[in-house]
């Protein structure tokens, strides 16, 4: 073994690594009662209205579980209030990494990219670079490249805002406060409809995410999101101390 | 049915609707500070985290409403064919069924508790008072929406024949055939939209939609909106019923505050 001096890296902010496990949990949470509600009525539709009869664009009986399964295997009950319960934790801990964080240049810097990475040219090459990611030699241990940079800044901006959004324009009480909301989304059931897609979106994040922290060391990611750093070898290898 | 949108006016409701809004003006001025505010928080507020939700819930979304705001009414084309039954369609109740098959003529609304002169109101005489027709969106906590055309009497107006709340009355509890009941809050008690519905769709209430005479609560979900009304009652607080949390849905678990 070459000797090699390891030196630790600072990756994570304290406010990022306590606001991600925050997250994690309340997404886990989500997700599940989630499920446990859409299956007491597993069926999507598209516009105002829509029930049990009514012209659906999605059926969970067309892939093979009867609507009576699905009741039974949903809870409705325990889905609607832990919903909620961790739809709270979920916005009062967004607050807080905003809030947070909003004011630190070394944020911005962070998470946007620069004017210089959004070329095409680097755009495209950057995009080749990531799809070989098992190839170890193109991590970068001390910030996000550019795809990670644009996809963190598309959930966090853009999907996260939709999913609170879909999910408010579910309200009645909105009906009243602000009827404008639910017709953006083109009606109650549409924005419905809309809160499941971008649910799976946000799995398929999270599944990939996952795929990647396992790729690369699950050890050394997981403790790096919890203290903060790892340390990196000089020749550019993780060690696994 | 073209008739009844013209009458969408509720009258003035001057005497009760003072004492709403200074009531709603009072505790308007405190947000999520514990103190003693039933217009942001629930009658009976659960334990834990659960009850810490609940009340961010219902104060975050109070604190946006005001009762002058409708809720959104849908043009008449949009009327759901085939509107969905769901729960109880038919009490198996005895007195229900006697007075099902009577056409509904024997029944009656008892207004009683905490009003200055408890009434009984015959479904003739309900539809003598002040009407008020709606196209709106029922919500079910479920996940399915529909809408229609429901005609009815303001709930307020109901109270006010009895007299008025007295000073201490804070909910109005309302009892189901078939066991059902809820209680609502004075703030959706004095919303314009909140209505005894005797008519849907331009018709006789159906069976299945709650005959003779349902609620219509319309910021809340479908659950709130009790079908098969047998009685109203004024209240100062909901411990002594069912199970005591203010309705039959939070007695099981579900939100009582079902703004969602």
């Amino acid at each position: 073994m070459p000797h090699s001096t390891s030196s630790r890296i600072h990756r994570h902010t304290l406010n990022a690594r306590i606001c991600h496990w925050v997250m994690a949990l309340s997404f886990f949470y989500l997700l599940y009662s989630g499920v446990m509600i859409f299956l007491h009525f597993p069926e999507l539709y598209w516009g105002k209205v829509g029930f049990q009869g009514y012209p659906a664009i999605f059926k969970l009986e067309d892939w093979g579980i009867s609507w009576e399964q699905a009741e039974r295997l949903g809870d409705r009950r325990w889905g609607r209030n832990y919903h909620y319960l961790f739809a709270w934790v979920f916005l009062i801990n967004g607050m807080v990494y905003l809030l947070w964080n909003g004011w630190r240049r070394s944020f911005y810097q962070k998470m946007f990219p620069k004017l210089s990475e959004l070329s095409l040219k680097n755009m495209k090459t950057e995009l080749v670079t990531r799809l070989r990611f098992w190839n170890k030699k193109d991590l970068n241990y001390t910030g996000y490249n550019l795809i990670q940079k644009l996809i963190y800044l598309f959930i966090l901006f853009i999907l996260f805002p939709f999913m609170i959004l879909s999910g408010v324009a579910q309200m009645p009480a909105f009906t009243a406060i602000s009827p404008e909301l639910i017709d953006l989304f083109g009606g109650r059931q549409t924005a419905r409809t809309l809160h499941v897609v971008c649910s799976v979106l946000l799995v398929i994040f999270v599944v990939i995410h996952l795929a990647q922290v396992l790729m690369i060391g699950a050890v050394s990611q997981i403790r790096a999101m919890i203290t903060g750093g790892y340390f990196v070898t000089q020749d550019g290898d993780k060690s696994q101390q | 049915m073209k008739k009844s949108r013209f009458l969408n006016q509720v009258n003035p409701l001057t005497l009760s609707r003072r004492d709403m809004i200074k009531r709603v003006g009072a505790l308007s001025g405190v947000l999520l500070t514990g103190c003693d505010n039933e217009f942001y928080k629930p009658p009976v507020i659960r334990g834990g985290l659960m009850g810490v939700a609940d009340v961010l819930t219902m104060a975050s979304q109070r604190s946006l409403m005001s009762n002058e705001q409708l809720v959104q009414e849908h043009d008449f084309r949009e009327i759901t064919k085939n509107f969905p039954v769901w729960n109880q369609s038919d009490p198996e109740d005895e007195e229900y069924q006697r007075l099902k098959i009577n056409n509904y003529e024997d029944w009656v609304l008892p207004v009683t508790g905490m009003v200055n002169n408890p009434i009984s109101v015959s479904l003739s005489d309900l539809k003598k008072m002040p009407r008020r027709a709606q196209t709106t969106m029922h919500i079910c906590e479920q996940g399915w929406s529909a809408i229609a055309e429901w005609t009815g009497t303001p709930l307020l107006s109901v109270i006010q024949a009895a007299g008025g709340i007295k000073p201490e009355a804070k909910y109005v509890m309302i009892n189901a055939y078939g066991g059902w009941y809820e209680c609502y809050d004075m703030f959706d008690v004095a919303h314009p939209q909140t209505i005894l519905a005797y008519g849907m769709n331009g018709k006789e209430l159906p069976l299945g939609n709650g005959a003779p005479v349902r609620l219509r609560v319309e910021r809340h979900c479908g659950y709130k909106q009790l079908k098969f009304i047998k009685s109203i009652e004024v209240v100062s607080s909901v411990e002594q019923y069912g199970r005591g949390t203010g309705g039959i849905n939070s007695d099981f678990g579900f939100h009582w505050y079902a703004g969602a």
